[in-house]
């Protein structure tokens, strides 16, 4: 289990990286927390002939506020994310959300950047992020651009990253008070890749009118999912439980779950629907607590 | 793994039955073909730089077209191996003129087998399919460059 | 000895002298030694279940700079023979795959390079041409003459078949009231130590002899089987194991063939060769415990008495079988009617070959397969008769004043007092009260299921058992087999501090500090004053076909050998003592350093006088007495005795036992278990240090919660695993533990010294079958019956939607 032969940069300015990745295209990979590429490589699934180590890019290290938004600069490590206050207090379902993200020893190592790069279908990050709508700024040798959730994962372990572009921040909006959030998920072991991860949001009005629900699915699909009629079905309602049921088997209707040894594409899809009932009731517990 | 589905083709059922047994439009459409040749009627040796973000290999494959009943169905067969692992299919193509559009339904079973199989098996029943859709979705814009 | 001395060390929770090394990382294990132009090796294995192998080439992978020489399965054949193996027609088993492949990640090549990078490489250039042939991966559908044959020169995929009866089951059936039956189905799981497996290798060509660093549990019977292999006697073989094992569990027991293939590697490229298994490696062909269809059925009494036992079961050792297999078959004979008093038996035992990665002993060794069908269909009988699961088994318990009590099958249970263990666990899970809150949460729609499982735990093999494999009249062609010693050499230097010399070969169970507890107890002087060294090499310990750490020998055998050993030297010490004293031996006391002369506190002599008279006074010793002061002792259990014409056998010498009692809920909308209290109960005999046991138990239970519930060996129908990594494989963590509570009853055994018994598997055993019983308890009012591990989630899920749907 050791990796065939690689050449090693270090940059220490994301123009030094791009100008790597413009130099090796396709055959460089960018190295940053390693928690996944380096396993690849040391199956030999992957053999990048070019890693590009960022680690040296310190200023991609960073948690920022901007207006309503939170700015996560792609270096930051997961284990900074959970436990940093200004997140856990603006926007706490991504600190949960990334708590579940492997173990301690992982999150310390792994990024923001690499988690959501990687687009793993059933990773905490990509969810919640789609739950949130962040956004991504990515940088390349014309400039940057930013591409939200739906422009951002295509398919499997696939993002729109060219191959010379890197992502470099991530932009995700707080939380208005009244909001019920949650982060729920299944796996055969805590640590485990998720057999359903379910991310949803609940932004309320006086009255205990739901203004707007957001419900987000990893793993019962190639990306991330929004579960958009169940969202639809609970907009503009007072939540009743009979209305959450309902949600969760409209939400269930989208996922196109595939088979693995762990579940069968039945049992993820009941799943869905499980996740999303008890994720809606805890969100709604959240925000009916703080009325 | 079982696979199956339906695509429609705006053509008659010969010239989506030709598109389908041209070599050059094979080439293009299956997914991370760097080379097919026809070695003889029907039989194709292939070279494929297959992968998925990171996890990427080289193979060599065979393809073989059995029992064809132009237009209207085909036997597909084919291996390769490379270091990633091994990945066998076997399915049957079948065609039929629906109004001025094609349909083309499939049904076949593929085996992935070795590195891949043994620390990959979580997501090769998805990527699979996706590399199948894409292909089907390719020879869509081979068959436009045809015409 | 005083009575104040006595008893001192043993029995207390000392903390271990092995810890500060292992945790300041000056632990020695195989990756930390470096020999002279120590050179890499990396394995090529097949990616195919069962296929011929038409062709190889290796010159692309010569040509890479570093690599030193490849080994291929021809030079195998040439250069060794076929593990020999105790089953009538034994398959051809080489080191590597020589012709045909019968498992994915069968050893096909061996790359020897600069290092493991170069060798690597080399493996992607060696171009092997494969024929692929049809699989067989159910183990039943293995025994069907139609199937593909994995080996021609056997002719079908049975390795080994017997019929058994014990005692007189027609008639116990024309008694009985009910039949109860099951078919059961136990998965393939495994261990995975820490520590892989690893082999260092170099030949000299020049005394013909092997040098062979590697971290087996022990010279076992394969010291033997290997130097048998590789053509050479044993005495041109020396293995030397390092101080410490990362883990065994019996993984590290069974015929380890990459010992010969690192071997014959070193020898074909005159280098010494070392060789790591990585975890893929490990997990796709080291060693796992067997998978088994039973059919077992009970011939019970309205009242609960269990007459007879019948069964059928399969084992499947994968693509060969290796010794000690089919020891997956027989090693459980004694035992087999585990802790009840059954007289009849009448047994069908198979072991089949499949292609999947091979079998040997797992923590356990086949016990959990067994009582996960006896103890189901406790349970299930209990059912059916409207009684307690708690009643029944009280009602079948061997009782305490029939020790010791000879099963049908020939195992002589030594000590043991069932009811009052099982008692303690029930009341530990206070029992009554949670068969109330079982009835109260169904109310609410919630699944709380109670488990047991009370069984008899075995240590200390007898080696006999494996000739069970062979009929009696097969049997009586050959010598008997029989045998379970274990050596020790106690040592005093001249300051009358104690070395002892053992061969035990510990995989981190605790020895060292055992030993010196054992050894100041019986001397009288401080654990801190007892080193030990327990590592094998085979050219300078005493050792035998026995010796090693399996079948969790140590507290009885190997305690055994150091109270006998050390006594021999205490009376020598006692007779120099006399002689120098001028008095009679009998008359002497140790006390606190000195031996007394009764009566006369002020004629004594110190330990360490004694000591230094033996070492340099040799003049003033007793007329005839050796120089010098060290003992050994090696000795088998006097009940390991071969299987007799009627096929009984004492299998194991000692018999501990577990009741265990698990109460938990399962979440029926997601399938998931949630554990609300465990007890575990175990009588070991004495206890010889609380915390190792402690240590002992909590492991075999969190082991045997892996294979419940989260390890298995996973095969697709092609034969390909899919388990090949721990994100597949689930071992649980510490995070998956939940709280246990552990009780100890402590019946002596009269066979040992201590009076103690082995502990290591333990639970292991017992643990599958309670979360079994207790999720079918749970789930009893949906109709769904639990006869197959592991029981994952979308497992149970399915179990819930399919006895839903037949209800509906």
């Amino acid at each position: 289990m050791k990796p065939s032969a690689f050449e090693y940069f270090t940059p220490n300015t994301v123009e030094e990286a791009v100008g790597l990745l413009e130099k090796y295209e396709d055959e460089a990979k960018i190295l940053a927390g390693g928690q996944s590429l380096v396993p690849i490589m040391n199956f030999r699934l992957g053999r990048p002939e070019v890693l590009i180590d960022i680690n040296g890019i310190r200023d991609l290290d960073y948690i920022k506020e901007e207006g309503d938004d939170l700015l996560i600069g792609a270096l930051t490590r997961q284990r900074d994310v959970e436990l940093s206050p200004r997140v856990q207090e603006k926007c706490p379902i991504l600190a949960e959300a990334v708590s579940f993200i492997g173990h301690v020893p992982i999150r310390n190592r792994g990024t923001i950047g690499g988690s959501l790069v990687h687009a793993d279908p059933s990773s905490e990050l990509t969810t919640v992020i789609c739950c949130l709508d962040g956004e991504m700024k990515v940088v390349g040798p014309p400039g940057d651009r930013t591409l939200g959730p739906e422009e951002f994962f295509l398919t499997y372990l696939t993002t729109s990253l060219e191959p010379s572009e890197i992502l470099v921040e991530v932009r995700i909006p707080t939380l208005p008070q009244n909001t019920g959030w949650s982060f729920v998920e299944l796996s055969r072991r805590v640590s485990d890749f998720a057999i359903v991860g379910v991310a949803t949001l609940l932004f309320m009005e006086d009255g205990g009118i739901c203004k707007e629900a957001r419900i987000a699915l990893g793993g019962v699909a190639p990306t991330p999912i929004r579960a958009e009629e169940a969202e639809e079905l609970l907009a503009g309602q007072k939540i009743t439980d009979a209305l959450i049921v309902k949600a969760g088997e409209e939400a269930a209707e989208i996922a196109e779950a595939e088979p693995d040894y762990h579940a069968s594409a039945e049992y993820r899809k009941d799943m869905a629907r499980v996740f999303v009932q008890r994720g809606l009731r805890e969100a709604l517990n959240k925000v009916r607590g703080g009325e | 793994m079982k696979l199956e589905g339906k695509y429609t083709y705006k053509a008659s059922q010969q010239v989506v039955w030709d598109l389908f047994n041209n070599p050059r439009c094979l080439e293009k459409a299956i997914p991370g073909c760097k080379k097919l040749e026809e070695r003889g009627p029907g039989k194709y040796d292939a070279i494929l730089k297959i992968g998925i973000a990171a996890v990427r290999g080289m193979y060599s494959g065979k393809f073989e077209v059995l029992d064809p009943e132009p237009p209207n169905r085909y036997r597909l067969i084919g291996e390769g191996s490379g270091t990633p692992g091994l990945v066998k299919g076997d399915g049957i193509i079948e065609f039929s003129q629906e109004g001025d559009s094609t349909m083309l339904s499939y049904t076949g079973e593929v085996q992935v087998g070795g590195l891949i199989a043994g620390v990959g098996q979580r997501l090769i029943s998805g990527i699979a399919k996706m590399m199948i859709k894409e292909f089907f979705r390719k020879m869509k814009t081979e068959l436009k460059s045809l015409k | 000895m005083s009575n104040e001395d006595k008893g001192k060390w043993v029995g207390k929770g000392m903390k271990r002298k092995e810890d500060l090394r292992l945790l300041i990382g000056r632990g020695n294990f195989m990756d930390d030694i470096r020999l002279p132009n120590m050179k890499h090796a990396a394995i090529l294995r097949s990616p195919y279940p069962h296929a011929w192998i038409r062709g190889m080439d290796v010159s692309e992978a010569e040509k890479l700079p570093g690599v030193r020489g490849i080994l291929t399965g021809e030079d195998v054949e040439k250069m060794s023979k076929p593990f020999s193996v105790g089953v009538p027609v034994p398959p051809k088993y080489y080191a590597c795959a020589v012709d045909k492949v019968r498992f994915v990640g069968e050893p096909v090549a061996v790359v020897v390079a600069d290092d493991r990078y170069i060798a690597e490489d080399a493996l992607d250039l060696i171009k092997v041409d494969y024929e692929p042939l049809p699989v067989v991966m159910d183990i039943e559908e293995a025994t069907q003459p139609d199937s593909p044959i994995l080996h021609d020169n056997i002719g079908s995929n049975i390795y080994s078949h017997r019929l058994f009866k014990y005692g007189n089951p027609e008639k116990a059936y024309e008694e009985a009231d009910l039949v109860v039956k099951g078919k059961f189905l136990f998965p393939k799981y495994g261990s995975t130590p820490i520590e892989t497996y690893a082999v260092i290798a170099s030949y000299n060509p020049y005394n013909e002899e092997f040098v062979i660093y590697n971290n087996y549990q022990g010279p076992f019977v394969t010291h033997f089987l290997v130097a048998l292999a590789l053509g050479i006697p044993e005495n041109k073989m020396r293995w030397i194991v390092p101080t410490d094992i990362g883990g065994g569990f019996g993984t590290k027991t069974g015929m380890y063939p990459y010992i010969a293939l690192i071997a014959l590697a070193a020898k074909k490229t005159g280098m010494t060769v070392k060789w790591l298994e990585d975890r893929r490696e490990h997990l796709l062909a080291s060693s796992t415990g067997t998978d088994r269809v039973t059919y077992m059925e009970a011939a019970v009494k309205k009242d609960g008495t269990i007459l007879a036992l019948k069964d059928k079961a399969i084992d499947n050792t994968g693509g060969y079988i290796r010794p000690p297999e089919p020891g997956c078959a027989y090693r459980s004979t004694g035992n087999h009617t585990g802790a009840y008093q059954i007289k009849d038996l009448d047994r069908e035992v198979l072991v089949v070959g499949t292609n999947k990665c091979l079998t040997a002993p797992n923590r356990g060794y086949t016990c959990q397969e067994l009582y996960f069908s006896v103890e189901r269909l406790v349970d299930m009988a209990a059912t059916e008769l409207g009684l307690d699961p708690a009643e029944i088994r009280f009602k079948n318990f061997i009782q305490p004043g029939q020790f010791p009590y000879t099963t049908a099958t020939g195992g002589l249970y030594d000590a043991g007092n069932y009811p009052k263990a099982f008692q303690m666990a029930l009341d530990i899970i206070d029992y009554k009260k949670m068969r109330e809150e079982q009835q109260k949460a169904r109310k609410e729609s919630k699944y709380i299921g109670i488990g047991f499982a009370t069984v008899v735990d075995p240590s200390v093999t007898n080696i006999a058992y494996v000739t069970l494999a062979l009929t009696p009249e097969q049997r009586a062609k050959e010598r008997p087999k029989s045998g379970s010693g274990e050596s020790v050499i106690v040592k005093m230097d001249p300051l009358g501090k104690v070395h002892v010399i053992a061969s035990t070969n510990p995989q981190g169970q605790g020895h060292e500090t055992v030993i010196s507890q054992i050894v100041a107890d019986e001397l009288g002087i401080h654990p801190d004053d007892v080193t030990v060294s327990d590592v094998v090499d085979t050219h300078d310990r005493v050792y035998s076909i026995t010796t090693g750490s399996y079948s969790s020998r140590f507290a009885s055998v190997g305690t055994n050998a150091v109270v006998y050993a050390t006594r021999k030297v205490k009376e020598r010490m006692t007779k120099i003592a006399a002689h120098l004293l001028e008095a009679n031996p009998n008359d002497l006391e140790l006390k606190k350093g000195k031996f007394y002369v009764k009566g006369s506190p002020d004629r004594s002599i110190s330990i360490r006088h004694v000591a230094g008279t033996a070492h340099w006074n040799q003049a003033a010793l007793p007329e005839g007495m050796d120089a010098g002061l060290y003992a050994s002792s090696f000795l088998s259990m006097p009940t390991s005795k071969p299987v007799d014409d009627l096929d009984r056998v004492d299998s194991s010498n000692t018999y501990g036992f577990v009741a265990e009692a698990i109460v938990l809920e399962v979440d029926i909308e997601t399938g998931e278990v949630k554990f609300l209290k465990w007890a575990s109960v175990h009588d070991s005999g004495t206890v010889l240090n609380p915390m190792l046991l402690e240590g002992q138990v909590m492991g075999s239970c969190i082991h045997a919660l892996g294979g419940t519930l989260y390890e298995e060996f996973a095969y697709d129908e092609n034969g390909q695993c899919l388990t090949a990594s721990f994100q597949d494989y689930l071992v649980p963590t510490a995070m998956e533990v939940p709280k246990i509570d552990i009780g100890h009853v402590e019946t002596a055994s009269p066979l040992t010294a201590l009076g103690s018994k082995g502990a290591g598997e333990s639970s292991s055993m017992s643990v599958p079958v309670a979360i079994g019983n207790a999720i079918a308890d749970a789930l009893s009012p949906l109709g769904v019956t639990i006869d197959e591990l592991p029981l994952s989630p979308n497992k149970i899920w399915h179990l819930i939607q399919e006895a839903r749907a037949k209800k509906d």
